[in-house]
Formats: structure tokens, sequence, C-alpha cells
């Protein structure tokens, strides 16, 4: 089967200066790839690239087969990859349904089992349907934040440090949604800062380090070697 | 003088205006909150609207409630048209740019309406008309229409942008524009639809002075500081407070010609919202921090 994310010797920055300096990523369907890396290695950065919010000055990124290097980010969502920023991630003034809703936004007809779905991954979130995104806690808006990109049914889900700043409760509990939405046939990449753990829960991983790959392997390869344990994991 | 007088003489009219400021400051509360801006030409678009509204009386001989829908089709238009030639190039700029334009295009559309009805006060009707007597409290037709249409048209708004699917999008804009982008809203179309309604309700708003005083080219651009008052005083980006700050403006402004010459009406506006700011500056209803 081919990739769904295939993206070759990305290089790229904000403005003048390019931030990233050749970076290659790969992740096949239903697959949990994480990227890891000390700060300013360029992790978010080159999440950002796929998702079109970046100037790509050279390489190639591909959804499933298709070129969509420089497109605007709404076409790169029609391309089916949807992406939740690490802040700011949900309408707070909105409900957690109408949070749905407008995740669901470039849809039309049915959105019922869309819901269902959702829903059913994130049943806290079923209960408090009615309630305004701003006021509920750290995890759940993190949860909203994912059923929101959920609702286009993506076939790359791009998640930027899903666990900042959450509990070692629910950090868990993000992973472990993180496997089921997988199991349901989506492809993940997410960008950690807990290191450790996130390589323990994926499936594959990448070291960044100043803007370019430097590792890369299954969770359980890197977190047996011995440079990526010195350098990123603090032992 | 006795409560009658009060609520006759000060309470109906303070009730009235209020309701066409909260028309006002409704348009200028959801600027604010989808474009970010103040919109200073919005007095003015009022006026336009007004005289709009005028013609149709005029040329047509209808009355000027079958002339209001006109005048807010024909407004929400010149709106959409406005931001279209003067502030969507201005877009990527510093907000205070697109705050100048809108001043400069205050000025032009004031000229305008200069230009081709002149500078004379008018009516859209003649004659003096009687109110009608509720049980002590003196009404006007026009004084009672205009309280209901501003209820009318704010419970419509507020509705489609509860309900409908475009409705929900001008809140995600106003709510969190970046991640509304990223869920696939279309700025353009959002910003479209924004003029649309600001253009319309800036026409019910001046069509409703005019009905109730009369039309004069500096009509709008003087309801301008109690309209910004109203909304900020509501809360920027709440519908709801912006008609409560209206209703509350424009009752204060009456009200304080009971204690103060009339000519201080306009600065109590001014007082309020000076107050509001040093005080609350996310207003009653808890909008936006600007």
């Amino acid at each position: 089967m081919s990739d769904i994310l295939d993206m070759r010797d990305v290089v790229g920055g904000y403005g003048e200066a390019d931030i990233l300096q050749g970076v290659t990523l790969r992740a096949a369907p239903s697959e949990i790839v994480v990227i890891v890396g000390p700060n300013g290695a360029g992790k978010s950065t080159a999440m950002k690239a796929i998702f079109g919010l970046l100037h790509v000055r050279g390489g190639t990124i591909r959804v499933d087969g298709a070129d969509v290097t420089g497109l605007e980010p709404n076409r790169i969502v029609e391309a089916g990859v949807c992406y939740v920023p690490q802040v700011n991630n949900v309408f707070r003034e909105m409900t957690v349904h109408e949070n749905l809703e407008m995740g669901a936004f470039l849809r039309s007809g049915d959105l019922s089992a869309a819901y269902d779905r959702v829903y059913a991954l994130f049943p806290d979130l079923k209960e408090r349907r009615k309630a305004l995104a701003g006021n509920l806690s750290g995890g759940q808006r993190q949860m909203v934040a994912m059923g929101r990109a959920l609702m286009l049914e993506p076939k790359l889900l791009l998640l930027d440090e899903p666990t900042a700043g959450l509990s070692p409760k629910y950090m868990e509990q993000i992973f472990q949604i993180c496997r089921d939405v997988r199991d349901t046939g989506v492809t993940i990449l997410l960008v950690e800062q807990h290191a450790k753990q996130a390589l323990a829960f994926a499936d594959r991983g990448y070291v960044l380090a100043s803007g370019a790959n430097r590792h890369e392997g299954t969770g359980a390869e890197l977190l047996a070697d011995e440079d990526v344990a010195a350098m990123f994991l603090g032992g | 003088m006795g409560a009658m007088e009060i609520v006759n003489f000060y309470l109906v009219p303070g009730i009235v205006v209020g309701s066409i400021y909260a028309l006002g400051a409704v348009g200028i509360t959801l600027v604010f909150a989808i474009l970010r801006y103040a919109h200073l030409a919005h007095g003015d678009l009022a006026t336009l609207g007004a005289f709009l509204a005028l013609a149709v009386v005029t040329l047509g001989g209808v009355s000027p409630y079958v002339a209001l829908p006109v005048a807010m089709a024909v407004t929400a238009a010149v709106a959409v048209g406005i931001d279209r030639t003067f502030y969507a190039y201005l877009r990527e700029r510093p907000k205070i740019v697109t705050v100048m334009a809108s001043l400069g295009v205050a000025l032009m559309v004031r000229a305008v309406v200069q230009i081709v009805w002149g500078v004379d006060s008018q009516t859209y009707t003649r004659g003096i008309v009687r109110p009608e007597n509720w049980f002590g409290i003196r009404i006007r037709d026009r004084e009672l229409i205009t309280v209901l249409a501003m209820v009318g048209l704010v419970v419509a708004l507020q509705l489609f942008l509860k309900y409908s699917k475009w409705g929900k999008a001008m809140r995600a804009m106003s709510d969190n524009p970046d991640l509304a982008l990223l869920s696939g809203v279309d700025n353009r179309k959002v910003v479209l639809l924004t003029w649309t309604i600001v253009g319309a309700l800036c026409a019910a708003a001046g069509v409703f002075l005019g009905l109730n005083y009369e039309l004069k080219a500096m009509m709008g651009w003087s309801m301008l500081l109690p309209m910004f008052a109203a909304a900020i005083l509501g809360g920027v980006g709440r519908v709801e407070g912006a008609v409560l700050g209206g209703l509350i403006v424009g009752i204060a402004e009456e009200m304080s010609a009971l204690v103060l010459p009339t000519e201080y009406k306009a600065a109590t506006a001014f007082a309020i919202l000076l107050l509001m700011l040093l005080v609350r500056p996310t207003g009653l209803l808890k909008g936006k921090v600007l």
C-alpha cells in the first residue's frame, strides 16, 4: 500500500530564513508516527509545512499520492488532512456540538454517522455536548479539538503537542484515543515533547534536530538507541 | 413633575432613540468582532440608507415602511461595494489603516448625500402625527414600529447566527479566525455576509432616525458616538449586549435632560463610554478585549 504521507527533502520557513533544512517524513496507512527532538528542532514547523502554513522552497509533499506542495490550507483539508494546533484549538464561545459542526463545515449531507463516531471515541464530550468549549478542562478541550478534526474523516490527522500541559492521566487517555482513532483507519502524525512516552506508544518515530532528520525507526528502536537517549531523552 | 410626564417625555423617547442606536450598535459590534476594526463610516452609511428610502418614498409615492426593505437592500449592496473597493485592499495591513480609511469613506458617503439630496432638512411625511394614548402613556405609531422593528431584526439576526451554517461560520470567525480558516471556512464569504447584514442594519437605523426626527446630511455622523458607546457598553461581539447598550445610552441621554441642559445630551454617551472603558472594558456582557 502506498504511503498516506510522503514528504521529501522539504526546505522552508516562515520568512526569509529556512527553518527546515531538508526534512523527510513518511507515514503508512493506519500508522501513528511521532516527531520528537529538542526545542527549536523544527518539529511543529515540519507539521505546519504539511498543512500549507509555511513557505516551502524545496522538496515535495504528497498526501495519498496527490501533490499538495504549496497549496492553501483549505485545499489541503480537501485533500484529507486535518490539523489540530497546539493552542487556541477550539471555538471557546461555541458549544462542544457546534465545534464538531464547524469541523464538518466542508461536508454536506447527513452527518449523524460522523457525530456518532466522534461521540463514541469521546463519551465525555457526548455528556457535555451543550457546554461551551471554553468552559471545559484542558483535557476535554483537547478532545474537542481532536473531535473537530475527525469530523471531516481525514486520511491524515496532524496533532501538534496534544498532551502539552496535561496531567499524566490525561496524557495516557489522549494516547489511548490516538490508538482508537488509528484503529478506525486514520493515519496520525504527532509532535511530542514527552519523547519517552510518545516513542513508547507510537508505531514509528522521527528524531529531528536543527531542522533536519537525525534518526528514524520504530519507537522501540529509537528508545534503545544510545545517541537518541543521550541527546534528547536525558538518559 | 409626575411619573407620567417622565415616562412620556423622557422614557418613551429614550427607548425609541435607544432602539435606533441598538440597530447601529449591533452592526458596529459585528464589524468589531469579525473584521476587528472600528468602522467610522457606520453613521454615514445610515444617512445614505435614510436618504435612499426618501428617494423611494418621493419617486414611488409609497410609505417609508415600504421603502425600508428597499433601502436596506441597496445599502447592503453599497456596504459590500465599499468593502471591495476600499477595505479589501487593506486587510493585511495594520487595522488602524482601515479605521482611517473608513473615516475617508464616511466623508465621501456624506458628500454624495449632500450632492444628491442637498444640505437642508427633509422629512418622509408632512404634518404632525398625534400620539395614541395607551392608559396615559402616549406613543406614536412610528415609535412603536421603530421598537418592534428593532426587536424583530435583532431576533432574526440572532436566530441566523445561532442556527444557520453561515451564521455559525460568522461566530466561528469572530471566536477564533485561525481555526475557522483551518476548518475550511471561506473568509471572503464571511466578510461579504457581514457587510450585507451590517449595511442593512445601518439603513434600518437611518430610516427610523429619519422617521422619528428628520433627515439631514449629518444625522448619521452625529449618531456615531452613541452607537459606539452602546456597542462597547454591551460588550464587543455581543449582539444582545449591543441592544442593551443602545437602550441604556438612549434612555440615559433623554433622562440626562432632567438634570442637565439639553445641549449636554451628546456628552452623556461620551461619559458612559469613558466610564465603561475605565471600569469594565469588556462591557456588561463580557465581550472581547480590544
